[in-house]
């Protein structure tokens, strides 16, 4: 077991220092100059090349790549003279935009686009494990029909529709919500959940569907288990039966996309943050793409792709607790 | 792309590994008749498929291009809204005009059906036939091909696809949007489908009628192609309707963030986006091309569902 | 200054608001306002609200973060004024009164607008006595020369450079950061601040209204950080900034009110939320509900959202709606095929329908269209129209200058714009379709856009841009945008048309030389309309910036100097109690 984790663990690194490379390779060839952006207005040459200078821009790219990566660990120092910022573990460098710490930033914005994903991710599984449940309970009848293809119409709608609808209603019209505005949870966790309900929603709706589905299959499929026959047979009450049992054996799917969906919502929903206005990791990832911001945007992808792969071991060791017969 | 026979059917190969008698196309006939909803997706999906195929043909018919302003149409003065109710409609505009160029809706959204399918469509074949490919040979090769491939697949799910995609688009300028838009979508989304196929492949891998060509002195080529891939077309053509939706929804979704089809081009995804603004003071401009991407969503869905259940029992997924 | 300090932050948020507009005209109502009016136009010129009362919070909604607070790299019209108008004072600035007074000149920390001597090369200022920053600390004369010196840093760029360009002894300086000072800033006391150039540059005071010339003590300079945290002189301080979420302001206790004949400091607290949908703080300034009532929007209407505001005159009583004093222009490659030739150049200018553009960027209501290339108040009110094209355009005349210049098969060409001016960009393209110019659109990211068109040797042979003057002088226009001397092959700027004709240039030298403001004025004028006759550009609009403003908003007007922004010196609360605390 602690073999195996040790050469996951080894592996994720693999994968996330692949995935820096990558991302440092494509947005080199970006259009953008950051350093002639910074520069403004009837730029001199000179002061172009002193600013690229400054910026670390001069070197090639190997190098820069080689001094990123080595930073993460070892921090550096970035800038010259007085104005020399210094940037210890776990250095992601400096925003071009706003002189500000990328570690710093994201672990501003994590709450956000957490609070956001965590939510969204508890009201989709309420919704979609209970409308498969009871989908599958009434197999075969109205209820059924009407459930799957509800959850399933839920989800074709794209989300900037179900939002702007959502604003709508629930805003606009009726004034039952506020225009969502972040509240961290440690203020006011009632006006945290009053404020972040209407995003929630709006993925929720996404989401629930695929969770609807799965969790029906297999609460088919293992309501017509042996097992669960002699358990009913045995008197247990009925909802004993479809919890423990049902719906038990039929976790280890549902785990791996709700892993793998959370592990790309906790990285930030760029449409949902940018819509309702919050300042998650999405929103300042894209606000860093429109600016040519390349410090945050490889800060930003970096921790998505962590939060993917981490989604993905954590899925898989939760196996050997979900499912017994799992082992390693 | 939906439920036209594959070649198998005609190859008088052994019979493809469905754990039942009956031929998998029958019982997809029974299926649709059994349900109705599939019907009806079917049906949708076929009408605007035909729809986007026949877009120069059905475009015009209103009498207007997709490009062709109509000064007359909108009020300046309004922010460029529409003249008349629900958004212009008229015996000129049949459903309305777009505000501020007054584009006709109509050619639009036509045409946007064409660009959305067209970029929907091409990336699913790529996603599929790459995944298939993959998944067939690090299934059926194994050892160091495997490993290679799946190192490969799980580095690509390892990436926020989105984030990329959203990336890449806004590096390159000066390619045919469309044909980058296609190629990036299809770069993240192979490996989901060469997983299912690996799976499968190696369950069939050791089946007696692939054990005995093999032994009958069959190379590997004529094998995986005649008998590892009529073996996994069940699951593939399931898997494949499934994941069309999603990538007519994440050609929207890039549209929509400002990535996506080149201007004048409509595609639905540019049309909804430019369109959400207006959701108060022009509903209907906001609703023609939400309820066609809806639609079409939904019935790829409901379709992919009913051809799942028939072809892979067992689900997709893990 | 370039239009990148007018859209650069503009433009990105368009792409986040991805609202586009798309583009046309109003076919049968043309050119001038419906019944001879403007409907959005009626509080030119006029203060909103009343006066206000001292007290209470005021909100501003932004879809944006600030690009740079930072005095020394503060070159955005709006984070101007909010700059200047409250965090920081600079030697001279403008008159808080809407109109055309908003261009005049008042002193701020200096107690004059400077005083000239060796033929407008040597500038003099002394500072008030008392001034105080935040801490209670006096301002010094040497607070301002480091400011000065610090926006040559290459670690602090973005900032105006018209410090670079007229001290004397500035080639080539790097800053204060490696201990080297700048000999032509002197500080003879701690009033007494001088500045020596290399040219005579008569209008001087006017650049001393810029972020250059604040106050930032050494002992306060974080560099790069600094951004995120100015040093205040002025009326409020910052109590919290988190960087594109929010900004607090409060009360500075050490500034002095009767150092200060501009600034008002009406409300206690000041909170700009950042980040909000476009066009839900449209919908909410709309609503004006609770704490809305006392918001002002940061940046201006979306067109979407003009239906809502323009058809309800109570609305409509809030808006207001002051030109940016921007001229955007269809620039042409002047040193390329087919645009080396005048009569094709000329012909792009009579195929232009420029209501089409017009309605493309929100309609007549909030923008002029452009028939000349400085903005009306570098006329003394209206630009001029000496080509008299009609509003749509005179394609036939197109079509026949294109056949003069053997073009009259029509020929293929590229136009790039920036994301954000997309729907522009289609209206150029139909209508230069009709003389049959046949156009691509290239859509750039903002952040490469400049960068993009200003490599002069692989861009498109069309670029959509405008400038919008630094202050009201032609010296900060025409020479911008037209000067040939100033091009370069990579990173180039303002003159995107890559115009050089040496009659042009002599006559900018000769104007520039002119002791005399008022026949300098003039002779710009006459200058503007024979570039225009040359055709390096086709000008199109003139933007307006409309702002919606709460329903306990008072004392708001958009300032002529800071691109029709409202003036932060002088909004206020009509009623304090009711804002949020």
């Amino acid at each position: 077991m602690i073999l195996y984790l040790g050469r996951r663990l080894l592996g994720v690194l693999g994968v996330l220092i692949a995935v820096a490379a990558v991302t440092f390779a494509v947005f080199h060839v970006l259009p953008s100059d950051p350093a002639a952006a910074a520069c403004g207005k009837s730029c001199s040459t000179e002061r172009l090349e002193a600013i690229r200078a400054n910026m670390g821009l001069d070197t090639p790219l190997w190098r820069q790549f080689a001094d990123f990566v080595t930073g993460i660990f070892t921090g550096r120092t970035l800038g010259t003279g007085q104005y020399a910022l210094r940037c210890d573990f776990p250095c992601l460098g400096y925003s071009y935009e706003n002189s500000q710490g990328v570690w710093d930033l994201l672990v501003d914005r994590l709450p956000v686009s957490a609070s956001l994903a965590v939510g969204a991710a508890a009201l989709w599984l309420l919704l979609g494990l209970s409308a498969g449940v009871t989908a599958a309970l009434r197999k075969d009848t109205l209820t059924d029909r009407v459930l799957m293809v509800g959850a399933v119409a839920a989800a074709s709608l794209p989300v900037y529709f179900t939002s702007v609808m959502l604003i709508y209603g629930l805003i606009r019209v009726t004034g039952l919500l506020p225009y969502p505005q972040y509240v961290p949870f440690g203020t006011d966790p009632l006006s945290w959940a009053s404020n972040l309900l209407l995003p929630w929603l709006a993925l929720a709706l996404l989401y629930a569907a695929m969770y609807a589905r799965q969790s029906r299959n297999s609460m088919i499929e293992s309501m017509a288990e042996p097992y669960i026959r002699t358990a009913r047979a045995k008197g247990l009450p009925r909802r004993t039966v479809v919890v423990k049992h049902g719906l038990r054996s039929g976790m280890t799917p549902i785990l791996t996309i709700f892993g793998m969906d959370l592990g790309g919502l906790l990285a930030g929903a760029v449409i949902t943050e940018s819509i309702f206005g919050l300042p998650g990791i999405g929103r300042l990832f894209y606000g860093a793409l429109s600016t040519g911001d390349q410090p945050v945007i490889l800060g930003a992808t970096l921790l998505a792709a962590t939060f993917i792969v981490v989604a993905n071991l954590a899925v898989d060791l939760l196996y050997a607790v979900v499912d017994p017969r799992v082992r390693y | 792309m939906t439920t036209t026979s594959p070649p198998t059917a005609t190859t008088g190969a052994p019979p493809p590994s469905v754990p039942t008698a009956r031929s998998p196309w029958r019982l997809v006939r029974a299926e649709l008749r059994r349900r109705p909803a599939a019907r009806v997706s079917l049906g949708v999906v076929a009408l605007f498929a035909l729809l986007a195929a026949a877009a120069p043909l059905i475009g015009p018919l209103g009498g207007w291009g997709p490009d062709e302003f109509d000064k007359s149409a909108v009020d300046p003065y309004l922010g460029g809204l529409p003249i008349g109710p629900l958004g212009g409609v008229s015996a000129e505009h049949w459903l309305g005009v777009e505000p501020v160029t007054g584009r006709d809706l109509f050619a639009r959204v036509v045409h946007g059906a064409q660009v959305s399918l067209l970029i929907a469509f091409s990336a699913t074949a790529i996603v599929v036939v790459a995944g298939t490919a993959a998944g067939i040979a690090a299934g059926y090769f194994g050892g160091r091909t495997d490993t290679v491939l799946s190192r490969l697949m799980d580095l690509t799910m390892s990436f926020p696809s989105l984030i990329f995609m959203i990336a890449m688009m806004s590096v390159a300028r000066d390619v045919n949007r469309i044909v980058l838009m296609t190629a990036v979508i299809g770069l993240f989304g192979w490996p989901g489908i060469a997983r299912i196929v690996r799976g499968q492949t190696l369950s069939l891998k050791h089946r007696e009628y692939v054990d005995a060509a093999r032994v009958g002195g069959s190379g590997p080529v004529r094998i995986l192609v005649r008998d590892i891939l009529p073996g996994v077309t069940g699951p593939v053509v399931a898997y494949t309707t499934l994941i069309v939706p999603g990538m007519i929804a994440t050609e929207a979704a890039l549209s929509y963030l400002g990535v996506g089809v080149r201007p004048p081009t409509p595609s639905w995804g540019q049309m909804i986006a430019e369109s959400v603004a207006y959701y108060e003071t022009d509903p209907l401009y906001f609703a023609v091309p939400s309820v066609c991407l809806f639609l079409t969503v939904l019935a790829f869905t409901l379709l992919g569902d009913a051809l799942r259940d028939v072809l892979d029992p067992r689900g997709g997924g893990a | 200054m370039n239009k990148r300090t007018c859209t650069l932050a503009t433009a990105l948020v368009t792409t986040l608001a991805l609202a586009v507009t798309g583009c046309s005209g109003g076919g049968t109502s043309s050119g001038g306002a419906r019944n001879g009016k403007n409907p959005a136009t009626d509080n030119s010129g006029a203060v909103l609200g009343g006066t206000p009362q001292k007290g209470g919070t005021l909100t501003v909604l932004s879809n944006q973060d600030f690009t740079h607070l930072d005095p020394a790299r503060n070159w955005v019209m709006g984070d101007m004024d909010f700059g200047t108008r409250l965090l920081y004072r600079t030697l001279v600035t403008y008159k808080a009164e809407p109109g055309a007074k908003g261009g005049d000149l008042v002193p701020d920390l200096a107690e004059d607008l400077g005083i000239s001597s060796n033929g407008a090369r040597t500038w003099t200022f002394k500072l008030k006595p008392g001034l105080k920053y935040e801490d209670g600390t006096p301002i010094t004369s040497r607070d301002i020369k480091h400011n000065v010196e610090r926006s040559f840093s290459p670690d602090l760029p973005g900032g105006p450079d018209y410090a670079a360009r007229y001290l004397a002894g500035a080639e080539g300086y790097q800053g204060p950061a490696g201990g080297r000072h700048l000999a032509s800033v002197k500080t003879p006391d701690d009033r007494t601040v001088v500045f020596e150039l290399r040219t005579p540059f008569a209008e001087f005071p006017f650049a001393a209204t810029l972020p250059t010339f604040a106050p930032v003590p050494p002992s306060q300079d974080k560099g790069p950080q600094y951004d995120n945290r100015p040093f205040s002189s002025g009326p409020y301080k910052i109590d919290s900034y988190a960087r594109d979420k929010q900004l607090v302001l409060v009360r500075n206790t050490h500034w002095d009110p009767e150092t200060d004949q501009v600034r008002k400091a009406y409300p206690d607290r000041i909170v700009v939320t950042m980040g909000l949908k476009a066009n839900q703080i449209d919908d909410r300034l709309i609503a004006a509900t609770g704490p809305d009532a006392s918001a002002v929007p940061w940046d201006k209407l979306r067109p979407e959202s003009t239906p809502k505001v323009l058809t309800k005159p109570d609305i409509k009583a809030r808006l207001l709606a002051e030109s940016t004093s921007c001229t955007e222009m269809l620039q042409m490659h002047t040193g390329r095929a087919p645009f080396d030739d005048v009569k094709v150049r000329q012909a792009v200018q009579y195929a232009l329908d420029r209501e089409a553009v017009l309605t493309a960027s929100g309609g007549p209501a909030l923008n002029d269209p452009a028939t000349a290339l400085m903005p009306g108040f570098l006329f003394g009110g209206k630009q001029p129209d000496t080509l008299g094209i009609p509003l749509t355009g005179d394609v036939p005349r197109a079509k026949k200058l294109l056949e003069e210049a053997g073009e009259g098969g029509g020929f293929t060409t590229r136009i790039t714009v920036s994301n954000g001016d997309k729907a522009v960009g289609e209206a150029i393209q139909q209508s230069l379709g009709r003389a049959g110019i046949k156009v691509t659109i290239e859509t750039v990211d903002p952040s490469a856009f400049y960068d993009t068109i200003g490599d002069t040797k692989n861009r498109t042979d069309l670029v959509y841009t405008g400038w919008c003057p630094d202050y009201p002088s032609g010296s900060t226009f025409l020479p911008f945008v037209f000067d040939g001397r100033f091009i370069k092959e990579k990173g180039n700027s303002g003159n995107h048309s890559l115009f050089r004709d040496d009659a042009t240039m002599k006559r900018m030298d000769e104007i520039a030389a002119m002791a005399d403001a008022a026949r300098a004025a003039e002779a710009w004028r006459e200058l503007d309309g024979k570039i225009l006759a040359k055709a390096p550009t086709a000008p199109v609009v003139v933007e307006r910036k409309p702002l919606l403003i709460g329903t306990n908003i008072a004392g708001a007007f958009g300032h002529t100097s800071f691109g029709g922004q409202l003036d932060y010196a002088t909004v206020g609360l009509k009623d304090p109690s009711k804002s949020a605390n």
